[in-house]
């Protein structure tokens, strides 16, 4: 590394940005210590509340610089330089911030710290603050470590945003860095991320990730303390909270790719979005213990046990994805910064203080750190990691256990059948095991990473079919266990009460479902009776949890809305899984009904089409509409294309309905991105967007019958020359004379070239393009293939060889303008947003209700 | 405590049950050659374009059929068909997995997950 400065370079941002980043770091350290001190010498606290203050204020300036740094233009820096060029529009300076993984470290601990400094204030001089901010500070400490790029012997710790181009070992050696270019050749965002959502949707799932770490924290804190009955009123709203807002935030994501992405839907369990729905599964688990806990207590172990889960399956899950272990089993690319270990140690950091909390004999906890720290040195040191690690994990998972039956307090009369806390205990366990079962779905590729396997991560249906069975039992659990009271309930009367809406929703759920899935077809692939028959279940169900709830918020609650979160949550929850059940289930693939009869016959691969081929002015039907590709226009690096919607009339003649124009960014560095487009109706989307076209608008020199340049094949008999649309294979060569002939002659050589054209249909044309010698000297003959719009001349024998050469040329009409389109109908799409909307009132409504509980109570 | 004793197993059976269940049914990552020789299975290929050979894709007949040829991790040559349009950059992919099985004597793939270089940095992004 040099030091020199060269003109232009702004070191002094850097050098604040470092300064801060340290400041971060030791203050997280600082604080965390203090902390933990004044558990023991209550003197300690002042320094610990100030050590969190500094840290709050060394990541503002953080974040404060690089935004100074990305709104200036600072492009000497990678991170600038990486993710934001001068082109851009500024409006997406916040999705440039959090592109890289630097940025989104730097949000989650913002968040931390915003989650931090109200706790501290609420928790202030109580019995709490102490070990949950420790256990904050200590977070912090490693979220900080993650920006610090320095190097411990040979190890690199953490990735320095604020590292200049000629520093940064992928760049430091390229030309246009050594010449300082770097305003010129900064990357820029990433397409994709130009949207409106992804200013919205990150923070808000950064911000449900930190606050996994309220539970956490507290729940830590039990142990910790001792004090396994206390937390749960104050952590309830916390919880709440975070269920409110992560469950915002991963169907944001949802919307975002809905939206702006070109899979042709809203969830594709894709390893990124399952690693942040799993933790809000467990953190709903936990929400629902914790509420048991209050009410009846009891379910103290399983409290702890999610609470504590859902934050390191935010930290598993962290690793996951910003590992590179992943690899190839996800369409998202991901960049390894070299944080791997890191991560890993990060996530088994706080399994190991989790482990060694529980433990209440001292010398059973000392033996278990001991051990713990020397089978990390023997890993380190000697390699076997893969079975240390495994036979770490284990002991641990063992000891749990084994703590649990030692020490833990438990229940000592069991929960009877009829009870509320009993159903809302399973619930709770089978949202802990679906979330599970998806953990290990995408961690595929780390096991076969540790075993040295080859399995494939498994496909979207897969996920389907082992969570639609979750679905339906937490679908009668919410339906149902509401009408139980809590320890005891009389079962005539419960079956009463439930058996009305229960019947409603069997009666409309089957007269929906049956027509749906039993009389008109489904068309997703792979799909047999007993997905139909789950799907008719689920659809039951739902209803039923519907119903229910309805029942519960008129009937028992009086629609007394601040009393009803529960009830209204419910409802929004039952809703966003029927609309996610109907519109992906039901998705049409319009293209589908245009399949030429002739292709069919072909294969069976034909009919899985789903795709539309429009050319420029040709109407087309597609489905139920007639479609015509009108034409495109370019704005800036966008290329639009305008497509028309037509219907019958009463009349039998098309009339406008609608336009899409679907889209396409033509970004100069980062490719090309397409962006669909979508015409939204209460009941169903039209979804449309462009698979393949040209990007080129100006068709306007193009002469219709022209030919295109001609390019000079050299080959043998039996070779092939390729064409855009068909393989021209050179047959034989036929001549009118022998060579002799020729020699002795002064008469015209003709040789012709046969060739044999079979297009992507398998249909064959043929061509003769001839080669004719008269007097020494050679007049090609050329052919012209009009049906595939292909012209050869054969130019060339090179008898040394026994090689021919032939041009080919290929009529501009044959790219006449065209755009490959893909539809699908989304039905009752709506269904799920308008669950999302009630949901997160719902969340919100008991948000409310509990931190009012929470004040009357103290 | 019974009752959850039993729910406990019941969990711990299932959960069981998914790891063996999925284990065996799921598709695994190989080279052409082992695709050969186990035609009716589904693997997943992982390779690079072969840029020497043609790729044909002509969306008049098909706008859901692509040709090319992929060389997988052993240095195998296939054709491969994809059956859905070809995917936008697609040449400037350096990875490309496949998921399909042998017929005769081509490949054909229902999906196609691709790595761009640089394109789709760390963030969430998607191709298929």
């Amino acid at each position: 590394m040099n030091n020199i400065q060269y003109i232009s370079e702004r070191l002094w941002a850097g050098n604040l940005g470092n300064a801060f980043v340290v400041l971060s770091f030791v203050s997280a350290l600082l604080s965390c210590l203090a902390y933990y001190l004044s558990s023991k010498n209550s003197s300690f606290i002042k320094l610990a509340r100030i050590g969190f203050n500094i840290h709050g204020f060394a990541v503002i300036g953080i974040i404060g610089t690089m935004f100074f740094m990305l709104l200036n233009h600072y492009f000497e820096y990678q991170y600038v330089w990486q993710h934001s060029n001068t082109s851009m529009d500024m409006k997406y300076i916040l999705s440039c911030f959090w592109e890289g993984q630097e940025g989104s470290f730097l949000l989650w601990t913002f968040w931390n710290v915003f989650l931090g400094m109200i706790l501290k204030r609420q928790l202030k001089n109580g019995e709490w603050e102490i070990p949950v901010m420790t256990i904050f500070a200590l977070v912090q400490v490693f979220l900080a470590s993650m920006l610090l790029g320095v190097y411990l012997f040979d190890y690199k710790v953490g990735s320095n945003p604020f590292l200049l181009m000629k520093e940064h070992s992928e760049f430091m050696d390229l030309p246009f860095v050594q010449m300082g270019k770097y305003e010129s050749t900064a990357r820029g965002l990433n397409p994709l991320l130009m949207n409106y959502w992804m200013t919205i949707h990150p923070p808000t799932l950064f911000l449900g990730f930190a606050s996994t770490l309220v539970p956490f924290a507290f729940a830590i804190g039990a142990l910790w303390n001792k004090k396994y009955n206390d937390w749960q009123k104050i952590a309830l709203p916390w919880t709440y909270f975070c269920i409110l807002i992560l469950g915002i935030g991963i169907l944001m994501g949802g919307a975002w790719a809905y939206e702006a992405l070109s899979f042709g839907g809203f969830w594709a369990w894709d390893p990124v979005e399952n690693s942040s729905l799993v933790p809000w599964l467990v953190m709903v688990g936990a929400g629902h213990t914790m509420i048991i806990n209050k009410n009846k207590g009891g379910s103290l172990f399983t409290t702890h046990f999610l609470a504590i889960c859902s934050f390191l399956l935010v930290l598993y899950s962290t690793f996951l994805t910003r590992s590179g272990v992943l690899g190839n089993a996800s369409v998202h690319a991901f960049t390894d910064l070299g944080m791997t270990g890191q991560l890993v140690l990060y996530v088994l950091t706080f399994i190991f203080i989790t482990v060694a909390l529980l433990i209440n004999d001292k010398l059973f906890k000392v033996s278990y750190v001991v051990v713990s720290l020397l089978l990390l040195f023997f890993g380190l040191l000697y390699g076997y990691k893969t079975i240390l690690l495994i036979v770490w994990l284990a002991s641990s998972a063992i000891i749990t256990v084994i703590s649990y039956y030692l020490y833990f307090p438990k229940e000592k009369d069991e929960e009877a059948l009829y009870s509320r806390e009993f159903w809302m205990f399973l619930g709770s366990l089978v949202f802990l095991l679906s979330g599970l079962i998806i953990t290990y779905f995408t961690s595929i590729p780390v096991i076969n990473k540790l075993f040295n396997t080859e399995f494939a991560p498994p496909k979207v249906h897969v996920y389907n079919v082992w969570m639609i069975p979750f679905a339906i039992i937490i679908m009668i659990l919410i339906a149902a266990s509401q009408f139980l009271k809590y320890k005891k309930t009389d079962p005539k009367k419960f079956f009463k009460r439930v058996a009305y809406t229960f019947v409603l929703a069997l009666f409309f759920g089957l007269a929906c479902s049956i027509p749906l899935y039993f009389l008109t077809n489904t068309e997703a692939k792979g799909v047999d009776t007993w997905d139909l028959i789950s799907y008719s279940l689920l659809f039951v169900t739902g209803l039923f949890a519907v119903f229910a709830n309805g029942d519960y918020f008129l009937m028992v609650l009086k629609g007394k809305v601040s009393k009803s979160g529960a009830s209204i949550a419910h409802i929004g929850f039952a809703m966003v899984l029927i609309g996610a059940l109907i519109s992906t289930s039901k998705k049409v693939t319009l293209p589908k009904n245009i399949v030429d009869k002739k292709l069919t016959a072909l294969g069976k691969d034909f009919d899985d089409r789903e795709s539309i081929l429009l050319t420029q002015g040709d109407t087309l039907p597609m489905g139920p509409y007639l479609v015509l590709y009108k034409g495109k226009k370019r704005i800036g690096i966008d290329v639009y294309y305008t497509v028309e919607y037509f219907k019958l009339n009463k009349e039998n003649k098309p009339e406008f309905d609608f336009a899409l124009e679907p889209h396409i960014q033509d970004n100069p560095r980062m490719g090309q991105a397409a962006e669909p487009d979508t015409k939204h109706y209460l009941s169903r989307d039209i979804y449309t967007h462009i698979a393949a076209a040209d990007l080129n608008v100006d068709t306007s020199a193009k002469k219709k019958n022209g030919f295109g340049e001609a390019k000079n094949y050299v080959g043998h008999v039996g070779d092939t020359i390729f064409s855009s649309n068909a393989l021209v294979i050179i047959d034989s060569l036929r001549s009118n004379l022998s060579k002799e002939q020729y020699e002795k002659n002064d008469s015209a050589l003709e040789v012709t070239a046969v060739l044999r054209c079979v297009n992507t249909k398998n249909q064959s044309y043929m061509a003769y393009p001839k080669f004719i010698i008269q007097h020494n000297v050679v007049i090609p003959k050329e052919d012209v293939q009009n049906d595939l719009g292909l012209k050869f001349v054969f130019w060339k024998i090179n008898p040394d060889d026994g090689t021919i050469e032939i041009t080919m040329a290929e009529k501009l009409a044959n790219n006449k303008d065209f755009i490959v389109m893909k539809a699908f109908v989304f039905p009752y799409i709506n269904v799920l947003w308008l669950g999302c909307l009630i949901m997160a009132f719902g969340t919100g409504i008991a948000i409310i209700e509990r931190i009012r509980k929470f004040k009357v109570q103290s | 405590m019974k009752k959850l004793h039993i729910v406990g197993i019941i969990v711990i059976a299932v959960a069981i049950g998914v790891i063996f269940v999925s284990l065996k049914n799921t598709s695994t990552y190989a080279d052409f050659t082992e695709a050969i020789s186990n035609p009716d299975k589904e693997y997943h290929v992982v390779g690079k374009l072969d840029k020497d050979q043609p790729q044909i894709y002509d969306p008049k007949i098909n706008a859901d059929q692509f040709m090319f040829t992929l060389i997988d991790n052993k240095g195998v040559h296939k054709q491969v068909v994809l059956h859905k349009s070809k995917p936008q950059d697609f040449e400037k992919s350096e990875q490309i997995v496949l998921i399909g099985k042998i017929e005769g004597n081509e490949f054909h793939a229902n999906d196609i997950l691709m790595k761009c270089p640089s394109k789709y940095n760390d963030n969430k992004a998607q191709i298929k």
